[in-house]
């Protein structure tokens, strides 16, 4: 058995680094390259190419842990990065953007959801695919497109701020949720143990900053990056045995180490961990996946690429001006929060565990679809970022010479 | 001068440096230690990447613009030894009396015992100038010679006999 699975991990790393190469042969995303790799030689179809079996990965409880892995040190450099003192700085226009992100984009995700008459439950969740962008794909194309260097950056950057601690909440909320079960009673059991454990973590966090350093800091390389991934993991475990989001505290652990001189050596040794682990997850989302259920919610997807994109281009907009950047600005404001990604995905992942069967069937589908599509879309309206808010700006200028 | 900086998430620091005009230079460090500079030529411009560095060049660029490792020359007091001879930089004054003349005219050699190696003329400089070199107002000439050589030179252009006191 274990021969077995040896193999099914190598082949999926290898199918991995194909996939990654492509990918960034093409400046493309890695992320939708990952999930494709995943569906290409998992269990689903295609299953088979010229009589050659493409089934060689199955959703083994190893890919599957390594998976969940990748998402707590995702979310762990969430905390990492998460930086209250600039929330705190610029809060009243940081809550005007962020507040404008929320309301437009929700909006639309819950519009999207009752129009395709989703439950309470499966309304929450396909708006939260839909209204976080992907820090991953956005950060990645900023750098490569030289934003980083404009003061654009500091809004679509500040949107993400607020957006990382949105989704910490949500995922505090909705793993509690979907994971409860079916009745009230039991949900709202878990909802409380959820948010004890969370708070209490969250207060460790805040009051462990000062003993990390000492904690953590060592020589060896490899006994600290053992250090800080075995915390993670183990504190990720712990909550997702009482019921809370493993997700959120890992978001926790991760700001604990904010602000600690340590910042820098996680970034540089963990960084590549994260990253292997994170390609994994992408990977198990494909092995996941039916294109054939994917193909069936086609319209729901069809509308949502559209609608979402729209939205993301006008609450952008309007941050822009809320900053007090030009037209062509503001324009790429909304251009560059279109990608999502990641943080879509571990949604997905959680309505995968509901015990409603429309939701773990058909909200994954859509958001692996919805990805693919998005991420693409995100990541190209950055690249051709200075052409389209250009046309944008003569656009409105022509409408008002009229 | 205001530097600006501020953290960006998940890929390092970002520097800005007011450089005049409205023009700014922006430094991006990378977690992974790459560097990347930036030019903002106003504000309504869009950061024109200029060069992309390894942590190892940006150390050394850095160097260079510190100016540790190379002093530009400082005329007041360059002083190189050479056995006895030292090797002076000495600016012909706009109203020295050898402006127009040749170097045979002057007979520099003869008056002082300096060898003029080479004149810098703005950015241009002439290597061994011959006798038929035209003198100009700040030229700066490169002499060999001894310390009272030297002070003979700098007498002669200034308008003096050539005789060192």
């Amino acid at each position: 058995m274990a021969e077995a699975l040896l193999l099914e991990l190598g082949v999926a790393l290898s199918v991995l680094a194909v996939a990654g190469s492509v990918a960034r042969y093409f400046d493309q995303p890695v992320i939708p390259a990952y999930i494709a790799a995943g569906i290409l030689v998992g269990p689903h179809a295609p299953t088979s190419v010229a009589t050659i079996s493409l089934q060689l990965v199955s959703e083994s409880a190893v890919v599957e842990t390594a998976a969940e892995v990748g998402i707590v040190l995702l979310l762990f450099f969430l905390g990492l990065e998460f930086d209250v003192g600039t929330l705190v700085r610029n809060r009243r226009r940081l809550s005007a953007v962020g507040g404008i992100d929320l309301a437009v984009n929700a909006a639309v995700g819950v519009a999207l959801g009752v129009a395709f008459g989703f439950g309470p439950i499966g309304v929450l969740l396909v708006t939260g695919v839909v209204y976080i962008s992907s820090s991953a794909i956005v950060t990645k194309a900023l750098t490569d497109a030289g934003w980083l260097a404009n003061p654009e950056s500091e809004v679509i950057l500040g949107t993400l701020v607020v957006e990382d601690l949105v989704i910490a909440v949500y995922l505090a909320v909705v793993a509690a949720v979907v994971g409860g079960g079916g009745t009230v009673g039991s949900a709202l059991t878990t909802v409380v143990q959820s948010f004890v454990f969370l708070t209490a973590l969250a207060g460790a966090a805040h009051f462990g900053t000062e003993y990390v350093d000492r904690v953590f800091g060592t020589e060896a390389d490899e006994l600290f990056v053992l250090r800080v991934v075995g915390t993670t993991v183990l504190v990720g475990g712990a909550a997702l045995s009482v019921g809370a989001s493993e997700a959120v505290a890992a978001f926790f652990v991760g700001t604990a180490f904010h602000g600690t001189d340590l910042v820098h050596r996680v970034e540089s040794l963990v960084v590549p961990v994260r990253d292997v682990f994170a390609a994994l997850f992408f990977f198990a989302v494909g092995l996941g996946t039916d294109l054939l259920v994917v193909a069936d919610v086609w319209l729901l997807l069809a509308v949502a690429v559209v609608a979402t994109t729209a939205a993301k281009l006008a609450s952008g907009y309007a941050s822009g001006r809320v900053y007090g950047l030009d037209e062509r600005r503001s324009a790429r404001v909304g251009l560059g929060l279109v990608a999502r990604g990641e943080f879509s995905l571990i949604v997905a992942t959680l309505a995968a565990t509901s015990a409603n069967p429309t939701i773990r069937t058909v909200v994954p589908a859509f958001a692996v679809g919805y990805v693919i599509a998005m991420s693409f879309v995100g990541s190209l309206s950055v690249q051709y970022g200075a052409t389209l808010s250009e046309s944008f700006k003569n656009w409105r200028r022509g409408r008002e010479s009229l | 001068m205001v530097i600006y900086e501020a953290d960006v998430p998940g890929v390092g620091k970002r520097y800005e440096v007011e450089t005049g005009g409205g023009e700014r230079a922006v430094v991006i460090v990378h977690h992974d230690g790459k560097r990347e500079l930036f030019r903002r030529s106003d504000a309504d411009a869009d950061a024109e990447k200029l060069f992309e560095f390894t942590s190892e060049q940006a150390r050394q660029v850095a160097t260079s613009l510190e100016g540790t490792d190379f002093q530009p020359l400082d005329l007041e007091d360059v002083d190189v030894p050479l056995g006895g001879a030292v090797i002076e930089w000495t600016e012909v004054p706009e109203e020295s009396p050898v402006v127009g003349e040749t170097l045979g005219d002057v007979h520099i050699g003869k008056e002082t015992g300096v060898t003029v190696a080479a004149i810098q003329r703005g950015d241009e400089t002439i290597g061994s100038p011959g006798a038929d070199t035209v003198l100009e107002a700040g030229d700066i000439l490169v002499a060999i010679g001894s310390r009272s050589d030297q002070d003979a030179l700098e007498a002669l252009l200034e308008g003096g006999d050539g005789e060192a006191d």
